[in-house]
């Protein structure tokens, strides 16, 4: 027995050998070291020559601390801690190829987080541009995308003062929710929409502090509107807070208002606030009723008003409901009639709850929406009245 | 020729002893009633035994006897006044009834007849005397042991801040009473056995009767009994061969050196096998779950036992899987780093030659000659050792340029994960497959990962010890079980034991089930 147990044995443990050493034989086709990759944290478009794509993309240089004997090879107007290179090509993997062959390391696209657009590109259109951050599987889709003033390139040089870099700077900001926050993601959905309608966060840069020159902060102000995935148009920023209304994207807000005859304002912070699209479509006239449900706090109140006077609450509610009904109707008169793109998302809405007349009226759908006649309902609730208690003059009394 | 020559001769002289056989199977050699007959035999069978002391005397002055014992094992002092003195100042010269009134002579209460040289040879290696008298074929055994021996301390390898601070020691029958002290029941057996042909190690497979199961019983015992072996000098030599899966790195059987976890394990229907000459003891069956539970678990509040439970749980992970995971985001995955941790990684990588997967090959390694030098050093020297650790595997490998400093982070945090064990077993079981795991990482990246742990799970589920799964209670699934798993249930909730092979459910129940204590259960003021 033993002697015909043993030959089996052998060859169990020649064949486990021969699974072992073929794990070898695959090798580490697509192992890569951090020291052989270049990571892009944020990379721009612009338009180049000859329709030509420009590709900028900005590089982290990871000498760190010693960064600055190794800065000789950047080109462009960076220097520190990463740097910014471009190439131009007929695609932009056309032109991601050509930075390849700058470059010693690796393109790696897996921590770009950034990408911003060139003003003329976006004018001329995005949506070639949008596939390849989407089919390309490094690239993380996740991105945040912005519309730069000029050239992108300049606005990825720049140099913040708090943040690391302008990537970091740029979706620090647009974490706060002030502007509108679209990932490539959600650009992507948008541009699939009817119309194509879509809106991305305007890219400014602020004027050099009187310190140093060279310190160019980019900043958000205010937001770009596609249409058909070309450029329409940009909002300034007290436009922008408004379409965030519609679009259930306001996160955190301060509104201010002023009672009627009262010396002084109230100022209010925004709490949370739900905001309804409820379509309809009756005797052929398409209607959208704008449903706005919001929850605030007092923070400073510079009236003589006493607001545990419930008359008092009742007019502030009134005004502050007025105040969000007009910062969304200027918002709407901009986009709705002057821009004609719908980036509130109405075509989904009047899809889903009228599908039949939504396909027979498809086409129409540029003529329709300038004519949709929008109505507001804003429900407004004070939740607390601050800490201070009663007037401040008359704090004492109690 | 020559040699069988001697061999004959030899045989002669031993008349019919062969000692170079197992002792239990030596043929049974009946006492001559020539006193000088049966010297002889001992002599030759005890020949060039320097420490064995053949005392020839008279009792009464009449009658030949020879006290035999090995010196340095008897209570010579004893034996000198409770049984040398009182024999030769008898005073009875009768003949006949002799053997009997030299038992009533003695006044040692261990006293057995014997029979056979066979009984001799046993005896006396115990630390008994013995005395054979002239004319009769029975002989005593005087048992007045005395050795030296370690005091009992509190273990070293498993201390508690909150429990009994006494440990097993090296001598068997301390082990023995130290559980008995705890068992007062009588239906707690303690069966004997000696294994080793020439050790002759007594080796106690303790149970309680009626919890553990009687098959399990019958399954120790006899795998024990097949042991067929020179020596048993540690009980790693009877755990490697008695388990079931002698080529699986995971420990199958429990050790401790405590006894109150000898008596918990007891108490839930295990078997002990207490050996002698060694303070560990080896516990069966052994489950996953009993390598994550310490004795502590059960004398802290049941939440905080809970809740460390869960943390060594999550270490074992740590343990097994960082430097494994660290080696296959970094070559593999870059992008599932948060950017500024992936930069900072890159920054302090920039400088260093290695891929990932060498660096922590280098740091792995370094780290267990550390820990193995720690272990072997003597303590003087252990202090310079703990120096240059510290220095070797922190500040120098990362000022030197060998390493980078998130995976010294890492590689301390597999160290630290690694001591969190509460069974050492259990941590050299993570170290062994901690490094296959890296080869795979660092060769398919989270793949291998996957395909290593998946390896090590379906290892996990064959392993069975002593017949009960390795996953018992989770894999096959109980959940009556899991209270003492997932989770240390407070001790009003534990009313049954665990359930290991037993099909009888009858005897389940370790305690009344309403035991949660509460103002409507009475005592207290009322």
């Amino acid at each position: 027995m033993s002697c015909m147990i043993r030959p089996i044995k052998k060859t169990m443990t020649l064949m486990l050998l021969l699974c072992l050493t073929s794990i070898f034989l695959t090798g580490c086709w697509d192992r890569t070291e951090v020291n052989d990759l270049a990571l892009i944290l944020a990379a721009g478009i612009d338009k180049g020559k000859n329709k030509n794509i420009e590709l900028s993309a900005q590089i982290y240089i990871p000498g760190g601390s010693q960064g600055g004997q190794q800065s000789g090879m950047s080109s462009g107007s960076s220097s520190g801690q990463s740097f910014v290179r471009s190439a131009e090509g007929e695609t932009i993997a056309d032109a991601m190829a050509r930075l390849q062959e700058e470059l010693t390391r690796e393109v790696f696209w897996g921590q770009n987080e950034v990408l911003i657009i060139g003003e003329k590109l976006a004018k001329a259109g995005i949506s070639d541009e949008i596939d390849f951050w989407m089919r390309h599987s490094e690239p993380r889709i996740r991105a945040d995308v912005f519309v730069s003033k000029g050239r992108s390139k300049s606005v990825l040089g720049a140099k913040p003062e708090l943040e690391r870099d302008a990537a970091k700077q740029l979706r620090k900001i647009v974490k706060t929710h002030i502007g509108v926050k679209v990932t490539v993601k959600d650009l992507s959905q948008m541009l699939a929409g009817e119309s194509a309608p879509a809106v991305l966060p305007w890219v400014e840069k602020l004027p050099p502090s009187l310190m140093d020159k060279k310190k160019e902060i980019p900043i958000i102000n205010g937001a770009a509107i596609f249409k058909e995935g070309k450029m329409v148009g940009r909002l300034d920023d007290k436009e922008t807070r408004g379409i965030l209304w519609p679009r259930n994207e306001i996160k955190s807000g301060m509104i201010t208002i002023a009672i009627d005859d009262e010396n002084g304002y109230i100022s209010l912070k925004l709490l949370r606030s739900h905001t309804e699209l409820i379509p309809s479509i009756k005797n052929g006239q398409w209607s959208m009723h704008i449903k706005t449900n919001a929850d605030l706090e007092v923070v400073q109140n510079t009236t003589k008003l006493n607001l545990f006077n419930s008359k008092v609450i009742k007019r502030s509610k009134q005004k502050v409901a007025d105040e969000i009904e007009q910062r969304e109707r200027l918002a709407f008169s901009e986009v709705q009639e002057k821009l004609n793109s719908d980036i509130f998302g109405f075509a989904n809405e009047f899809q889903s709850k009228y599908p039949q007349i939504w396909k027979q009226k498809k086409d129409e759908w540029n003529e329709i929406f300038p004519q949709v006649a929008v109505s507001f309902e804003t429900k407004v609730k004070i939740k607390r009245t601050g800490l201070a208690t009663g007037k401040r003059q008359r704090g004492v009394e109690q | 020729m020559k040699f069988s020559g001697i061999w004959k001769k030899k045989k002669d002289h031993f008349q019919n002893i062969q000692l170079n056989e197992s002792l239990d199977t030596l043929p049974k050699i009946p006492l001559h009633t020539e006193l000088n007959q049966n010297i002889e035999v001992l002599k030759s069978a005890y020949k060039d035994c320097s420490d064995v002391v053949f005392r020839e005397f008279s009792i009464g002055g009449s009658i030949n006897a020879v006290l035999l014992y090995i010196d340095g094992l008897s209570n010579t002092e004893e034996v000198d006044q409770h049984v040398l003195k009182p024999l030769i100042q008898m005073k009875n010269h009768e003949h006949g009834a002799i053997f009997e009134k030299t038992k009533k002579e003695i006044s040692v209460s261990d006293i057995k007849d014997i029979y056979s040289i066979n009984d001799i040879f046993k005896q006396i290696s115990i630390g008994n005397s013995i005395i054979l008298i002239e004319n009769e074929t029975n002989g005593i055994s005087i048992g007045l042991p005395k050795w030296e021996k370690r005091s009992i301390m509190e273990p070293d390898a498993e201390s508690v801040i909150r429990g009994p601070r006494e440990g097993f020691i090296e001598t068997l029958r301390v082990n023995t009473s130290l559980l008995r002290r705890k068992i007062r029941h009588p239906l707690l057996r303690m069966k004997q056995m000696d294994i080793g042909r020439y050790t002759e190690t007594q080796v106690i497979v303790a149970y309680i009767e009626g919890i553990a199961d009687s098959t399990l019983v019958d399954e120790v015992t006899s795998r024990l009994k097949r042991i067929k072996i020179d020596g048993i000098l540690e009980s790693g030599y009877i755990e490697e061969l008695i388990v079931d899966h002698p080529f699986s790195p995971f420990s199958q059987v429990l050790t401790t050196e405590r006894p109150d976890v000898a008596s918990a394990c007891l108490l839930e229907g295990r078997v002990v096998i207490l050996i002698d000459g060694t303070p560990i003891t080896l516990i069966a069956p052994c489950t996953f779950a009993s390598l994550m539970q310490a004795p502590e678990d059960y004398y802290n509040p049941f939440y905080i036992s809970t809740l460390i439970r869960w943390l060594r749980y999550i270490f074992f992970f740590i343990a097994l899987l960082a430097p494994s995971a660290y080696v296959a985001i970094l070559t593999f995955h870059q992008e599932m780093l948060p950017t500024t941790l992936l930069l900072t990684i890159a920054q302090s990588r920039e400088q260093i030659p290695f891929p990932a997967l060498i660096e922590a090959f280098i740091m792995e390694i370094t780290f267990e000659a550390l820990r193995e030098a720690g272990v072997r050093l003597p303590k003087q020297v252990g202090a310079a050792v703990s120096i240059v650790g510290a220095l070797v595997i922190g500040q120098a490998a990362t000022a030197a340029g060998l390493v980078s400093s998130p995976m010294v982070m890492v590689v301390a945090i597999t160290g630290v994960a690694s001591f969190l064990m509460p069974r050492y077993a259990t941590g050299i079981s993570i170290r062994i497959l901690r490094f296959p795991i890296m080869i795979f990482s660092g060769m398919l990246g989270l793949l291998g990962v996957m395909i290593g742990i998946t390896a090590i799970v379906a290892h996990m589920c064959t392993l069975k010890s002593f017949g009960v799964p390795y996953f018992n209670s989770t894999a096959p699934l109980k959940i009556q079980n899991l209270k003492d798993v997932l989770i240390r249930a407070p001790w009003w909730a534990m009313d049954t034991r665990p359930e290991f092979i037993s099909k009888d459910t009858s005897n389940l129940r370790r305690q009344s089930s309403n035991l949660k204590p509460g103002p409507s259960k009475g005592g207290g003021e009322s």
